[in-house]
């Protein structure tokens, strides 16, 4: 994967104000009280909070609970929420709420970057690791709590800049710094894992 | 996105969240709690009015008005508790609990009038100031509950336009 970039989603092709739109109609309805929109914006945010989640526990029970309790607050937090467009911010801030709570309970001292290596998930095998993806995916779990969740809410979860502030409570310009390096271990990590691949025995193809 | 990690795969199921939703939507649940705080302020109140306005009452009288105080106290404290942090009410649920309030108070105000009115009993018509003055407190809290589902509802509309869907 030399210099290959990982790129937004398709639905990032999105105009970002029909987005807005999209996401603020959902929740008046669910602020209305519509039983429908309840279940819509489960199954529109279902599977990306689940895999945010997933991203940065490493574990699926563990995103498991997560992800329950993070549905838990949005329900009984979302007649709070004032601006409606700014829903995909507010639910992943959510999400990173109650795993940094979860967090803070599991340990004394809160120092995400060493839980980072506790909870790794386990490397597949065979086929899965011949691909480019895979092994952006594989690296992207490697990397330390704070560069994969900016990585994660920027190019896999459609969050743009000021929406990836938003969640993490820190500037925009943080956040771009935050991105450079992030992007910077990940080639580094991806090459020197494609490096080791081809000199191996077991890798050479 | 796509991958092809197993482990990647969403394993909470759509079913149990969708039980939790049910769960936390639940009007039943909602409507016993609002019935409760209705009770309970009704109670304190009538308890509350008599223990403030009738004269030389034994010292008994006074600790267990003081207690039914207390308690009823407790169970609108603990009923509006539920009520923004577990049964949130939504919009909608505003206004059942709304018309809920506006029907037990009218029903109290009436039935205070008529026992007034029937005894003559002095305590009957201290009963009825308390009806009244929660009933309108229930008329603005309904008002209030119209505007809000009314202006979300025209934000709601505003968007389908913009944004080319039909209520379903």
């Amino acid at each position: 994967m030399q210099g290959q970039e990982l790129t937004p989603t398709v639905t990032d092709t999105q105009p970002a104000d029909a987005r807005a739109r999209e996401d603020e109609w959902l929740a008046v309805r669910c602020q209305l009280g519509e039983r429908q929109a309840f279940d819509e914006l489960i199954e529109r945010w279902g599977e990306p909070i689940w895999r945010y989640v997933r991203r940065l526990t490493g574990s699926n029970d563990a995103a498991d609970d997560v992800a329950q309790n993070v549905w838990l607050r949005v329900l009984r937090g979302i007649h709070k929420l004032r601006d409606g467009s700014r829903l995909r911010a507010w639910l992943f801030g959510i999400a990173r709420r109650t795993l940094m709570d979860r967090l803070r309970e599991q340990y004394a001292a809160p120092d995400v970057r060493a839980i980072d290596d506790v909870d790794l998930p386990a490397v597949d095998t065979t086929e899965d690791m011949e691909t480019d993806l895979t092994a952006v995916e594989r690296e992207l779990a490697r990397l330390p709590v704070v560069e994969r969740e900016v990585l994660t809410l920027f190019y896999l979860r459609e969050l743009s800049l000021d929406e990836v502030a938003d969640v993490l409570g820190v500037p925009v310009g943080t956040v771009k710094s935050r991105l450079f390096r992030a992007r910077r271990i990940l080639r580094r990590e991806v090459e020197r894992q494609q490096n080791h691949t081809n000199v191996s025995p077991h890798g050479t193809r | 996105m796509t991958t092809t990690h197993n482990a990647s795969r969403p394993s909470t199921s759509a079913a149990s969240l969708h039980r939790l939703v049910d769960a936390e939507l639940s009007m039943p649940s909602r409507l016993g709690y609002v019935g409760l705080l209705l009770a309970a302020l009704t109670m304190t109140g009538v308890v509350g009015t008599l223990w403030a306005t009738e004269p030389a009452l034994p010292m008994r009288t006074h600790v267990a008005f003081g207690l039914m105080v207390a308690i009823g106290s407790s169970w609108i404290v603990f009923a509006l508790w539920v009520l923004t942090h577990r049964r949130i009410l939504f919009a909608r649920h505003n206004i059942v609990a709304g018309r809920m309030a506006v029907t037990f108070t009218s029903v109290f105000l009436l039935g205070s009038l008529l026992m007034g009115y029937a005894t003559g009993r002095s305590e009957a018509y201290k009963a009825a100031a308390v009806g009244l003055l929660m009933l309108g407190l229930a008329v603005v809290v309904l008002v209030r509950a119209h505007r809000e589902f009314a202006r979300l509802a025209a934000r709601r509309d505003a968007l389908e336009r913009e944004l080319g869907r039909s209520r379903r």
